[in-house]
């Protein structure tokens, strides 16, 4: 009963705030602060944080279900939310000092503070190894240069999370993870991508120019960065995983009322077998993303392993969702094809879940090493 | 023993009287009802001064007028009048007890059908009279989508809240007489646990768009903010006003005054043009009420489409434009 | 401090519901329920006078098990405790045996209280009368559809608009008054609230024999009125659809219903000529 009034209210208030203005954001790449505003004090940007530090305290299958009511009406407001949640916060709940956490986590969790992990650069992509932001010691703290780009929340995060190496020589074993704010001297923002889907999450590239860093913003040690940046993936991409369910779902359910309503033949498209065999399709593909996202959920509860799990559920979901929004284009003919209707955004929105938080070809990488890995 | 002639009474909510008729509709719809049931039509009146109301229930309909007058009574006490009410139907024992739905009536009628252990039905669009001799309620329910028909089959009086509108007044009958029955006001009446501060009648406000007999609604279809324009135009020409679709007001192609929605103006216009918009629940529970629609859309499939009397595929904009030059045609001549 | 009790509904999430003529009840487990409206805002109501006077807020729904939703959802917003009335019994109840029920339990559980809010009607019975009768059940002084509320000493002061006029209305506490819609939007429910009232709150369920019901004076047995139909009004729209030229299909408009049009804007829209 708890998860399905969790679904209730994260859908009404979706639906009242996000609904009206979702296809304004997307066309005017508008991020909505006046809808931010009202999110705050629901604990929208504090899901699984402990009371103590102002947050929900969810459990994951609930924190799968916000984000998914959320990417339902608006992906670019689901994205947002996910990466500060998971990629923003949770490596600093995980990995930070006492200290660390009393500082950081409540501004985070009240929603004062829109968070981030900044990692790409333009040579690393899938190879995190080719990483050039580096970190360089003074004793007392460190001096950051470099650049980051396609970072999400990056036009609107004031505390983001940098992946940086100390030593360009040994880059896996120097790399750190560093808390930076926004308000530093030598941190500026660059322009906002102008991107095909999730446009009114303002993606950007960071820019790092002498940027000084007290020590107590170093997360963990040095050395610790592919550890937290690959705990933090594995988090990430049950966020990412549940809002792709979301906006599949979205898809679906335009399709199945535009499917009643349009009549072609003098009968409700409906009625025709290919248009019967795709809902079926879109509606179990969908069903079973879900419950791979809830699988993994409840694995990462239970304090059990779930990397190929979380790898398997983004993989699947992803691909799931930019089927089922190409289908529901199709579906709507000529109208889907116009901005008249909702699925063509669903259709730019979904194909980047396939991309960000590890490509698809890298969740297969994932899965096919745990899988050969296994003990027989 | 004589056999008593069960009695019909309508309660006199003579109140805000030039605007309110729903007592004198319920007089003509329990005339028709008293004739099937062989019984008399009886009203209420309590208050004071009441010899005008008095008068026209009896032009319209009433046989007998039970009156409490009092000066303690002159303005309207729900408490007061709850007791009085439940006085004289224990004493009278009328057959049915109809009250018009307003406000007041909402909160009346239940209390005295609770001190009187006996059934009601609110807000009635309908009253027949069944095979049994029992009064058949028919109420709305889930916004009017749904009637529902409902008795009281033991419990006396049978009560019902009617809607006003729905019964036509019989026309004033100068020549009709009637019996006035004057009852003593109670000394021992309960006092009146609510007391009233003040009051003030409200002048009725304008409510340009929720009273406009004519509007022309306008939505995304209408593609931009200088082709949304000419929906004014067409609004001046029939003398009616403009409405807007959420999605238009959020992209400020009309004010926030012109939303008409579930959540914002639900609009009444006995004709109702509405161009370019799709049909979304948000918006069509504002206008579940208007007469005739004529919807324009590119989409001879949008939910809009299907609600309306006329429903024009083409496109919205080119419509109204079309639309203005032959009506401008046609008021000339 | 006052101590206040809201009576809240679960009413179904559709627009409309099968009816089932054998139980002559609504069949309200086929669709999703919500809190209705202006129980939510009566609910609201409590809240906003508990944070300007202090004191507690508890919240009593009478429904099928599925109704316990709402009560999770009152505790979220901020309400101090719950108490379901939940019994096949008591299904199928009109407004006079509803109140009466509702009252049984007030008398048994909460018989110390200050004030009553219910929401004025809900969306799918719309008769606006449980308010109203669950005072007289009480003998409890009632002032419905209020706008405003202020309270001092053991009085409360309501301002509200009926038929026209704007009244200001005065009674003794203990009192009960109904909400309308128009004020008190309801504040959304925070997550970590919803957390709490799955986490923290047990809530007390009574069946009719908690309250020493009597089967026959509750539910369809104990209700005065009985339903004997309930049908969708048939859909009067001929839906003609016009097609082609905007120029065509504008002449056609005119000359097919100049007199539905013309009669309304009071003006001969014939053809000239």
């Amino acid at each position: 009963m708890k998860h399905k009034m969790v679904r209730k209210t994260v859908r009404e208030f979706s639906e009242a705030e996000l609904g009206p203005i979702a296809h304004e954001m997307d066309r005017d790449a508008r991020f909505p602060w006046e809808v931010v505003e009202k999110m705050r004090p629901l604990n929208f940007f504090g899901l699984q944080v402990p009371k103590e530090y102002g947050g929900a305290d969810l459990d994951s299958i609930s924190y799968s279900i916000v984000v998914e009511e959320i990417s339902r009406v608006s992906g670019a407001m689901g994205l947002c939310v996910t990466v500060h949640n998971s990629v923003g916060i949770y490596p600093i709940l995980r990995f930070g000092t006492d200290e660390q956490k009393k500082r950081f986590v409540p501004r985070l969790a009240s929603g004062e503070c829109i968070g981030a992990f900044c990692l790409t650069e333009a040579n690393a992509g899938s190879d995190a190894s080719g990483v050039e932001t580096h970190a360089v010691s003074l004793g007392d703290g460190y001096i950051i240069n470099g650049t980051k780009i396609f970072v999400t929340n990056g036009g609107v995060c004031s505390l983001p999370l940098i992946f940086a190496v100390t030593n360009a020589a040994d880059s896996a074993r120097s790399a750190g993870v560093f808390i930076l704010e926004s308000d530093m001297a030598g941190y500026s923002v660059g322009e906002i991508e102008d991107l095909c889907g999730m446009r009114a999450n303002p993606v950007s590239s960071l820019f790092f120019e002498d940027c000084r860093v007290p020590q107590e913003n170093l997360l963990g040690k040095v050395g610790d960065g592919i550890k937290i940046a690959l705990a933090t993936l594995d988090t990430g991409r049950i966020g990412i995983a549940a809002q792709a369910v979301g906006i599949a779902q979205a898809a679906f359910e335009a399709s199945v009322k535009y499917s009643k309503e349009r009549q072609q033949f003098r009968k409700p498209i409906a009625a025709f077998q290919s248009i019967q065999n795709m809902l079926a399709d879109m509606a179990t593909e969908i069903d079973a993303a879900r419950l791979l996202v809830y699988r993994v959920c409840a694995l990462k509860d239970a304090g059990k392993p779930f990397g190929k799990e979380a790898a398997m559920a983004k993989l699947y979901s992803s691909t799931v969702s930019s089927s089922v929004t190409g289908r529901a284009v199709q579906i709507h003919g000529g109208y889907g094809y116009s901005k008249e209707y909702d699925v063509e955004r669903y259709f730019r929105d979904a194909k980047v879940t396939e991309i960000y938080e590890g490509t698809s070809e890298i969740q297969r990488l994932v899965i096919s090493r745990s899988v050969l890995n296994e003990l027989t | 023993m004589e056999e008593r002639v069960p009695e019909i009474w309508v309660f006199g909510d003579y109140r805000n009287y030039f605007q309110n008729r729903v007592t004198l509709q319920l007089l003509s719809r329990a005339t028709d009802l008293a004739a099937q049931l062989h019984a008399s039509v009886c009203a209420t009146v309590f208050g004071h001064q009441v010899d005008e109301w008095v008068g026209e229930y009896i032009a319209h309909g009433a046989k007998k007028i039970y009156v409490v007058e009092d000066e303690s009574l002159k303005d309207y006490s729900t408490d007061l009048y709850v007791t009085l009410m439940e006085r004289l139907a224990r004493e009278y024992t009328p057959e049915i007890i109809l009250v018009g739905a307003t406000t007041f009536g909402r909160e009346f009628a239940p209390r005295v059908a609770k001190r009187l252990g006996t059934g009601l039905t609110a807000d009635c669009v309908g009253l027949d009279i069944n095979k049994d001799g029992l009064l058949v309620q028919t109420a709305p329910a889930f916004g009017g989508n749904l009637l529902a028909r409902i008795i009281t089959p033991e419990k006396r009086p049978q009560m019902a809240t009617v809607r006003p509108g729905i019964f036509q007044e019989i026309p004033h009958n100068y020549q009709a007489t009637g019996e006035v029955v004057m009852i003593p006001l109670p000394d021992d009446l309960p006092r009146d646990r609510v007391r009233l501060i003040s009051s003030e009648r409200k002048p009725p406000t304008i409510q340009k768009l929720e009273d406009a007999a004519v509007v022309v609604c306008g939505g995304r279809g209408m593609a931009g903010k200088n082709k949304f324009r000419n929906l004014y135009e067409l609004a001046r020409l029939l003398g009616g006003e403009v409405g807007a679709t959420r999605p238009v007001v959020y992209s400020k192609w009309a004010d926030d005054e012109a939303l008409v929605g579930q959540a914002d103006k639900h609009i009444r216009p006995k004709v109702l043009f509405s161009f370019g918009i799709s049909g979304a629940i948000q918006h069509t529970a504002g206008i579940i009420d208007a007469g005739f629609i004529i919807a324009v859309n590119k989409n001879p499939n949008a939910a809009m489409m299907k609600m309306a009397d006329v429903a024009i595929t083409a496109d919205a904009n080119q419509v109204c434009l079309a639309l203005v030059k032959e009506l401008k045609k046609r008021l000339r001549g | 401090m006052i101590r206040m009790i809201v009576c809240i509904k679960q009413v179904p999430m559709a627009s409309e519901l099968p009816w089932d003529a054998k139980t002559g009840t609504l069949k309200r487990e086929l669709a999703d329920g919500m809190m209705n409206p202006a129980c939510k805002h009566a609910l609201e109501a409590a809240l906003t006078l508990k944070s300007r006077y202090g004191g507690n807020v508890a919240a009593i729904t009478m429904g099928p098990p599925m109704a316990e939703e709402i009560l999770r959802e009152a505790i979220a917003m901020g309400a101090d405790r719950c108490l379901m009335l939940s019994d096949p019994a008591m299904a199928g109840a009109d407004t006079l045996v509803t109140s009466y029920t509702l009252a049984k339990a007030i008398e048994i559980f909460s018989p110390d209280f200050d004030l009553i809010l219910t929401g004025c009607h809900t969306t799918d019975s719309e008769t606006a009368q449980v308010g109203p009768q669950l005072a007289e059940e009480l003998d409890i002084p009632v002032l419905t559809y209020v706008d405003s509320m202020d309270l001092k000493d053991n009085t409360i002061r309501i301002k509200r608009l009926s038929d026209n006029f704007l009244e200001t209305l005065e009674a003794d506490l203990p009192c009960l008054v109904t909400v309308n819609t128009q004020h008190f939007q309801p504040r959304y429910v925070t997550l970590s609230g919803l957390q709490d009232a799955f986490e923290d709150h047990n809530i007390l369920t009574v069946s009719a024999s908690d309250l020493a019901l009597d089967p026959a004076s509750i539910g369809i047995n104990g209700s005065p009125t009985r339903i004997i139909d309930v049908y969708a009004p048939r859909a009067e729209k001929e839906n003609i659809v016009l097609k082609g030229a905007p120029k065509k299909i504008v002449e056609e408009l005119f000359d097919r219903f100049e007199s539905r049009i013309g009669g309304v804007i009071k003006k001969d829209l014939k053809r000239e000529g």
